[in-house]
This record gives C-alpha cells, sequence and structure tokens, in this order.
C-alpha cells in the first residue's frame, strides 16, 4: 500500500525544488530577458558543490568535507552564480544570442566534467550519501516527508519575497526600463551591461541553490540527471506560467512537473518496456512543439500578465520586414 | 498635365491606433519638381515613407499612373516607377559602388542592365573613377549621389528624396540640389522633402507644406515665398525683412 | 605523434565547415542563432539513409559499392533526394513558426527560443521514428591507404574532404558572382533598403533556408558515410557549428570553412593529447576565446 501523504508531500516537495529553478530562471529571462540555455549546468553545479561540501569523505575522492547543509545550499548557490558571472561578463556586451550560445556550450562542458573528473564528481556514478534534511526522522515516513516538505515551501518562500523584493526595488526599476526602453534608461546613466550581469548572476544564485535543494532530497546524484532535458522543462514551466511573473513561476513548475510525472507514468503503464524509450522521445516531441505553440500563440504565458518582451524595443538591429502589413 | 502620382486622403502610422498622417491629399504631375515642407513633426518623412511602402497605410489610397500601390510591398513598388532615396543608410556600405548600382539594376531585363549602369556612370563621373571602392568609404555627398543613381537605376516614373541635404556641407548640398535640377530638366518627376524651406522653393515649382499631419499649403513655389502668412509661420519673418 | 589526427580532423572539420556555413547564414540574414540547425544534418542524415535503403531494395545494382566507395549509386541518388526535403523541411518549419513569429515582430530572442523548441522536437521525432540506435549507409568496411607517409585514409574520408572543399567554393561564388547572392549580402545588410532596391525580401529568406537546408544535408550524410547515423548526431555537432561560425566571423562562407576545419583540427588533437572524453570541450574552449579576443571572428567586421 502506498502512502498516499507522504508520496503528495514528495511529489510537492520536487515540484517546489523546480520552482526555485524556475524562480531563477524568472529573473534571469522574465525581468532582464536573458536566454539562458545552460539551466541543467548551473543546476548541475549547485547539486555537486552542494553534495562535495556536506558529504562524509570517500576513499579516492576529493572533497566530502561533512559541513552543516545550509552551508552546502549556499555554497551551492554562490558556485553557480560565479559561474553565470563569467559567463554573463563573456558575453553580455556582445549580440544578444550569443549568451545563449555560450550557455549551451558551458552546460555541455559541465556534463562533460562531471562524466570525466572522477575524483570530484564520481564520475557516471554520481555522488551519493548526500545528507537529507531531517535525516533522523526517517522512521516515521510521513513526518519526515513533511518536514522535508516544509524546508521546501519556506525555502521557496524566501527565495519569492526576496526576488519580489528585488524586483520592486530601485534595482528592479532600473532593470525593467532597461527592458522597456534602453535607450532611455542609458540616457539616465545606466549601464545596461552591468544591470544584465548582476540579475544574470543573483538568477544563477537561485538555481543553484534549487539545484542543491534537489540533491539534498534524493540524496543520490549522477550526470544524468543533468542532461539538457531539465534546461527544457525548467523552461517549459516558466513559460507556461508566464514569464515575468514570480507566482506565475511557482504555479507552472508544479504544473508542469504534475504534467510530466502523470504523462511519465502513463508511457511506463501503456507501452511495453521495449516501445518505452520511443513513446518518451514522442512525450519530449510534445515539450517542443508546446513552447512553439505557446510562444506563437499565447506568448504571455497560460497564466502570464505582465513582462511581455514582443514589440519591446531592442538593442538588436533592424528586423527583415517582409513588406508592409497593410492595415494591421 | 497628367498626374504621375496621385495620394488621396491618407491616413498611415507605425502603429494602427497612432496615425501620423491624417488625411493627406497630394498630386504630382508629370515632369514637376514638388518640395515637401514643414515643421519638424509634421509628417513630411513619414509620407514618403508611406508612399514608398515603409510605413503601414491606415486609410485612403495611393496611385502611380492610376493604379493602386498601397497594398503592394515596397520592392514591388518600385516595378510600378517609384523610387525612394532615404535620409539616411540609403546605400549598402559593404559593397563597392558597381555592387550597389547591379543591385539596383536586378529587376530592369537583363540586356538592359549592363547599359543603364554604363549610363549613370557616365551621369556620375564621380562614381565611374572608381567602381571597385567600398560604397562605405565614400564621403558624405558621394553617398548621397550613389544614392540617387541607384535610385534612377531604373529609370523611375518618379523620383522621391527624403531631404538629401542632411548632413551635407552647403557646397555639397548645391551640388546634389544642381544635380536634381539636371535629372529634372531630363523630364524625371521629383518630390523632395527639405528642411530648409527657402532652398527647398528656390530648386522646386511648387511647395507643400505639411502641418500635423495635413496639407496646410499647396501652391506655386513663388506664392509660397511671397505668401505673407507662410513666410512668417515658417520662413521666420526674414522675407519682409528681406524685401523691405 | 603521427600525422593521423591531422587526417580525422580535416575529415571532421569539413562537415562542420559545411554545417556552419548554413548557421552562419542564417545568423547574418534572418539575424539569430537558430538552435535547430543542427537537426537538419540528422534529419538529412537519416532521409538519405531512408531513401537509399529504399532504392538499394528496389534496384539491388544499386547498391554495390561504387569504385573505391563503401557505397553504391543509391547514396549519391538519395542524397539529391534528401536535399529536396530537407530544404522542404525547413521551408515548412520557416512557414508554420520562424516566419510567423517574424511578421509578428518578435525580437530575436524569442526566434532563438522558438528554434530551441523546433530542435527539441525534431531531434525526437527521429528517435521516435528510427530509434536511437546508430545505423549505417553500408556494411563495406574500408580499408585506409598511406597516402602519405603516417597519413592514412579511406577514399570515402577523401570525398568527404573534396566534397567539402568543392562545395566552399560553389557557395562562396554564388554569393560574390551571381545576383542571387548579391541580393543575400544586400538583405543581410540592411533588409529594408533592399526592399526599396526591388529585392524580395521572402524569396532570399526562402533561398537562405534552402541553401543552408542543403549544406546541411550534404553534412549529415558525410558524417553518416565516415562515422554513423543517430538522432542526436547533429545536436552533437551544435556547439562546434556555432563555434565555427563564430570564429570565421558571422557571415562569411570562407571563414565558416575554414573556422570549421580549425575546430575539426583542434578537437583530433585533443582527443589525441588528451583524451576522446574531453573532445566535446574543445569547441566551447575555442567559442570563449574567440569572444575574449576577437568577438568578430576572423573575417567578421568590427561592427555593433
Amino acid at each position: 500500500m502506498i502512502d498516499l501523504l507522504s508520496y503528495a508531500a514528495f511529489f510537492l516537495t520536487m515540484a517546489l525544488t523546480y520552482a526555485v529553478i524556475c524562480l531563477g530562471l524568472n529573473l534571469q529571462w522574465g525581468q532582464t530577458g536573458l536566454f539562458n540555455v545552460g539551466v541543467a549546468g548551473f543546476v548541475a553545479v549547485g547539486a555537486y558543490v552542494s553534495a562535495i561540501l556536506t558529504t562524509p569523505p570517500i576513499e579516492g575522492r576529493l572533497g566530502g568535507f561533512e559541513l552543516p547543509m545550509i552551508f552546502g545550499w549556499l555554497g551551492g548557490g554562490l558556485a553557480a552564480g560565479l559561474l553565470c558571472l563569467a559567463i554573463g561578463a563573456l558575453t553580455l556586451r556582445l549580440r544578444s544570442d550569443y549568451l545563449a550560445i555560450a550557455t549551451f556550450g558551458a552546460a555541455v562542458v559541465i556534463q562533460l566534467a562531471l562524466l570525466n573528473l572522477e575524483g570530484l564528481t564520481g564520475g557516471p556514478f554520481g555522488v551519493g550519501f548526500i545528507p537529507r534534511p531531517f535525516g533522523a526522522l526517517q522512521g516515521d515516513a510521513d513526518l519526515f516527508a513533511l518536514s522535508n516538505l516544509s524546508v521546501m515551501i519556506v525555502t521557496v518562500l524566501i527565495c519569492y519575497l526576496a526576488l519580489e523584493h528585488l524586483v520592486r526595488s530601485p534595482w528592479g526599476r532600473v532593470l525593467r526600463a532597461l527592458r522597456e526602453d534602453e535607450t532611455a534608461a542609458r540616457a539616465l546613466g545606466k549601464n545596461p551591461v552591468t544591470y544584465r550581469l548582476q540579475a544574470f548572476a543573483i538568477g544563477g544564485f537561485v538555481m543553484g541553490i534549487g539545484g542543491a535543494a534537489q540533491g539534498h532530497f534524493i540524496g543520490f546524484i549522477a550526470p544524468d540527471n543533468y542532461l539538457p532535458i531539465l534546461t527544457f522543462q525548467v523552461w517549459t514551466m516558466l513559460i507556461v506560467g508566464g514569464s515575468g511573473n514570480m507566482r506565475g513561476a511557482i504555479l507552472g513548475a508544479v504544473l508542469v512537473w504534475a504534467i510530466w510525472a502523470v504523462s511519465g507514468s502513463a508511457v511506463s503503464a501503456l507501452f511495453p518496456t521495449e516501445q518505452q524509450a520511443r513513446a518518451a522521445s514522442l512525450q519530449i516531441v510534445m515539450i517542443g512543439v508546446a513552447l512553439c505553440a505557446v510562444l506563437l500563440l499565447r506568448p504571455r504565458g497560460l497564466l502570464g500578465e505582465a513582462g511581455t518582451l514582443r514589440r519591446a524595443k531592442t538593442r538588436t538591429a533592424p528586423k527583415i520586414s517582409e513588406g508592409t502589413e497593410t492595415n494591421a | 498635365m497628367s498626374d504621375v502620382l496621385r495620394v488621396r486622403d491618407l491616413s498611415a502610422g507605425y502603429q494602427p491606433e497612432l496615425a501620423i498622417l491624417k488625411g493627406v491629399d497630394l498630386a504630382v504631375s508629370e515632369g514637376e519638381f514638388v518640395v515637401l515642407l514643414g515643421p519638424n513633426g509634421a509628417g513630411k518623412s513619414t509620407l514618403v515613407k508611406t508612399v514608398a511602402g515603409l510605413v503601414p497605410v491606415h486609410g485612403g489610397s495611393i496611385q502611380l499612373r492610376g493604379e493602386e500601390i498601397s497594398d503592394l510591398p515596397a520592392h514591388l513598388r518600385l516595378r510600378h516607377g517609384l523610387a525612394f532615396v532615404p535620409q539616411t543608410e540609403n546605400i549598402f556600405a559593404r559593397m563597392t559602388i558597381r555592387e550597389n548600382l547591379q543591385l539596383a539594376a536586378q529587376i530592369l531585363p537583363k540586356p538592359a542592365r549592363a547599359e543603364r549602369i554604363a549610363a549613370m556612370m557616365e551621369t556620375f563621373p564621380d562614381l565611374a573613377r572608381r567602381p571597385g571602392t567600398r560604397a562605405g568609404s565614400l564621403s558624405g555627398g558621394q553617398r548621397q549621389m550613389l544614392a540617387v543613381a541607384r535610385a534612377l537605376i531604373i529609370d523611375p516614373e518618379v523620383l522621391i528624396l527624403d531631404e538629401p541635404s542632411a548632413g551635407l556641407s552647403p557646397l555639397m548640398v548645391s551640388e546634389v540640389f544642381d544635380r536634381l535640377r539636371d535629372i529634372n530638366a531630363r523630364g524625371t518627376t521629383i518630390l523632395l522633402v527639405e528642411q530648409n524651406v527657402r532652398a527647398g522653393l528656390e530648386i522646386a515649382s511648387r511647395g507643400v507644406v505639411l502641418v500635423e499631419g495635413r496639407v496646410a499649403h499647396d501652391a506655386p513655389s513663388d506664392a509660397l515665398t511671397n505668401d505673407p502668412i507662410v513666410a512668417d509661420l515658417y520662413l521666420g519673418g526674414h522675407q519682409k525683412e528681406a524685401q523691405a | 605523434m603521427t600525422l593521423q589526427p591531422i587526417m580525422d580532423g580535416l575529415v571532421n572539420g569539413a562537415i562542420i565547415g559545411l554545417g556552419a556555413i548554413g548557421v552562419t547564414l542564417t545568423y547574418a540574414i534572418l539575424r539569430f542563432a537558430n538552435f535547430a540547425h543542427g537537426e537538419l544534418l540528422s534529419w538529412g542524415a537519416y532521409l538519405a539513409l531512408t531513401l537509399s535503403g529504399a532504392l538499394g531494395a528496389l534496384l539491388p545494382g544499386l547498391g554495390t559499392s561504387l569504385g573505391p566507395f563503401s557505397f553504391g549509386w543509391s547514396v549519391p541518388i538519395a542524397m539529391v533526394g534528401s536535399i529536396l526535403l530537407t530544404a522542404a523541411l525547413t521551408l515548412a518549419v520557416d512557414w508554420l513558426l520562424f516566419g510567423r513569429l517574424r511578421r509578428s515582430g518578435a525580437v530575436t530572442i524569442i526566434l532563438v527560443m522558438a528554434s530551441f523548441g523546433a530542435a527539441l522536437a525534431l531531434r525526437n521525432l527521429l528517435e521516435f521514428a528510427y530509434t536511437s540506435s546508430p545505423k549505417y549507409f553500408s556494411n563495406a568496411l574500408q580499408i585506409s591507404r598511406e597516402i602519405l607517409p603516417g597519413l592514412r585514409a579511406t577514399p570515402d574520408q577523401l570525398l568527404v574532404v573534396a566534397l567539402g572543399v568543392v562545395l566552399v567554393v560553389l557557395v562562396h561564388l554564388l554569393l560574390t558572382r551571381t545576383a542571387a547572392g548579391r541580393s543575400m549580402r544586400a538583405v543581410s545588410e540592411d533588409p529594408q533598403l533592399s526592399a526599396l532596391v526591388g529585392i524580395d525580401t521572402r524569396a532570399v529568406i526562402r533561398m537562405v533556408w534552402v541553401l543552408g537546408a542543403a549544406l546541411a544535408a550534404v553534412a549529415g550524410i558525410m558524417s553518416g558515410v565516415v562515422v554513423q547515423i543517430r538522432p542526436t548526431m547533429g545536436h552533437d555537432l551544435l556547439l562546434p557549428l556555432f563555434a565555427a561560425a563564430i570564429l570565421g566571423g558571422i557571415g562569411s562562407v570562407p571563414g565558416a570553412m575554414l573556422a570549421g576545419l580549425i575546430v575539426g583540427l583542434a578537437e583530433a588533437l585533443t582527443v589525441q593529447v588528451i583524451g576522446a572524453e574531453w573532445r566535446a570541450a574543445v569547441s566551447f574552449v575555442i567559442l570563449v576565446a574567440v569572444l575574449l579576443l576577437r568577438p568578430q571572428g576572423i573575417f567578421g567586421k568590427v561592427s555593433a
């Protein structure tokens, strides 16, 4: 008999870790318009750094510092944030899509590093024995699951309030001004690169914390958890929730995670084992098509409101005009 | 005299809800040289860009030799004999002089292309001297000449220019204007947007004054120059002093 | 150390170069980084595989090896069909997706994102149709011959390099010597002015898609001939393609090919010196170096 309560709590806990990642991405994309294609990489950095800081030492592997979990989470966030800072510094003064290419490349290299730096990451087998919050309660499944969930609720709440505060602060207003009318903001003496860089790094920090939290709830991480499909999932969550909208980001994460989990178990229930890989790829086709459809039909997201980038003035060159649209 | 270009009750603007032109009527006859005047923001530039096909039309009509062109994309209006020289970015800076002309000649039938390019090189000897030069390295005046040559290559029914004098030295301006006068003398109809009212009225045979998206005055150049109201409003009252 | 990595690098570099030409042209003319371009290589390869399989079944004579090569007439014939179908696929995607976004005035990054979604769908569609197990055009094993002391190559490999060089020259001539090429360069420089000189920008965009798709299909087929065909082959090549397009200078065809060869050689050298497991990192290192030192690339002009 499956314990429904602890299963629901576990499900929500996982969904909320995605919500944290999604909030980070929302600061980068929804508030600032920076397209990060390497979400999986930054999440992985957060998870691995936290794992290395908090796990017990293991023969033949660096790390294993057995630090308290809070240091792991902060360390993971910091590492991901710094990485974003470096990549942003490299590309943000250039064309807007160079950031996308660079983050894509970063995720590829991070995946490679996870696989090959065995002395640090455990290679393909990953890192195990990651301490879980309230590990002492593990005997009581319900209590354990609920206490884990409460940790995650508090984390999401802190991230949400902190980001909302940031967005409403003078700093956030500059960010919005830059997005709406870069020329005017520049005229006020605001350097767009600095502000975008800060937003990108803070977003990365939040993503890293989300990754760290995820690792601690699963207790075990491996390179396979951080394939490009993770990036797509988080993007779908944000787009479904409506970019630019913090509450939408959280809701989108829970909703898409639920759809993903349900359709995933439907695939394994409905298809014979040998056909499951194919069915799973069809599942991903649907995500891709859905992403495009939302961009075409509901660019503000399903629930979204504020923060559309469409028709905004941009720093890009004049776009291809296809004749004129008369009587548009 | 027949109308080459006829604009009727034209309203247009970049956004559907925001009309910059609010019912413009304008007719340009064959062989005429018309200058479009008016204060900043009156819609002069918008009007010529709309005629060229760069600004969405909200209502009204644009006819070229009696044919409606307002629903054609910009690249097809050229085939009806309408050539437009924008104010800035009016040449391909990364290409050579010859390539700029070749591009413009592409819509002509193949046998006519080389001949038209040669004709332009003859009309603008400055360009013929070094056809392999990158257009981006030309001086401001030479760029305008190239842009005009590029527009003329199809031997248009009407040549429309958006402030070709902007950013040029007075000497260059008078050279460009001399050229326009020659071109007009050879029979090409010209519609010119000009910021400098006096210079514009001097070169053109008729002036059209646009104010807040509507035609406020439309009269022969001398009549406009001597009209005290126009002189007061747009010539800064200097006209009276000069006459006194 | 032997000269062998040079051969491997040239073969792989020619494939990367051909793909990068498509990336650089779409980037210059449509003004966005197309993340779906890699999938065109995969689709080109799978379409050719299917066509050559069908041809071989209908007319077994076409399957017999052509001279020194590992494949028969069925592959070059299938390549023509695959080029046409891949071009049709890109035109369909443009009609369904990118064209609509362009007309609605979407900003660059929305197009990039849409290309991301399209890549995801296209790649997994292949995986669904063909499964993830590798496929081959031919089971014939090729013996490599010594062409220089210490340098061995199979006839297939030499063909790939030769075809790459020929195609680059052809595309370069197309862009610099023909009216169509001039129009493409004009649109890449200024779409609005292009319309004013009578160029149909929509036709130019279609031309760019077809050209990019054709080169991608050829590159994918070549990769399939000398390596293997997998649904992720294009995705794995995407980073090298971007690195080569940026290293070569956006919009430069010779630059894309030269940079493709550089990336290919650097990968081969890395495999030799450091180890095959780090191969995929090479493009990223090159990318970072270019962005740091010369963001406009080898042949790029300094511009905003």
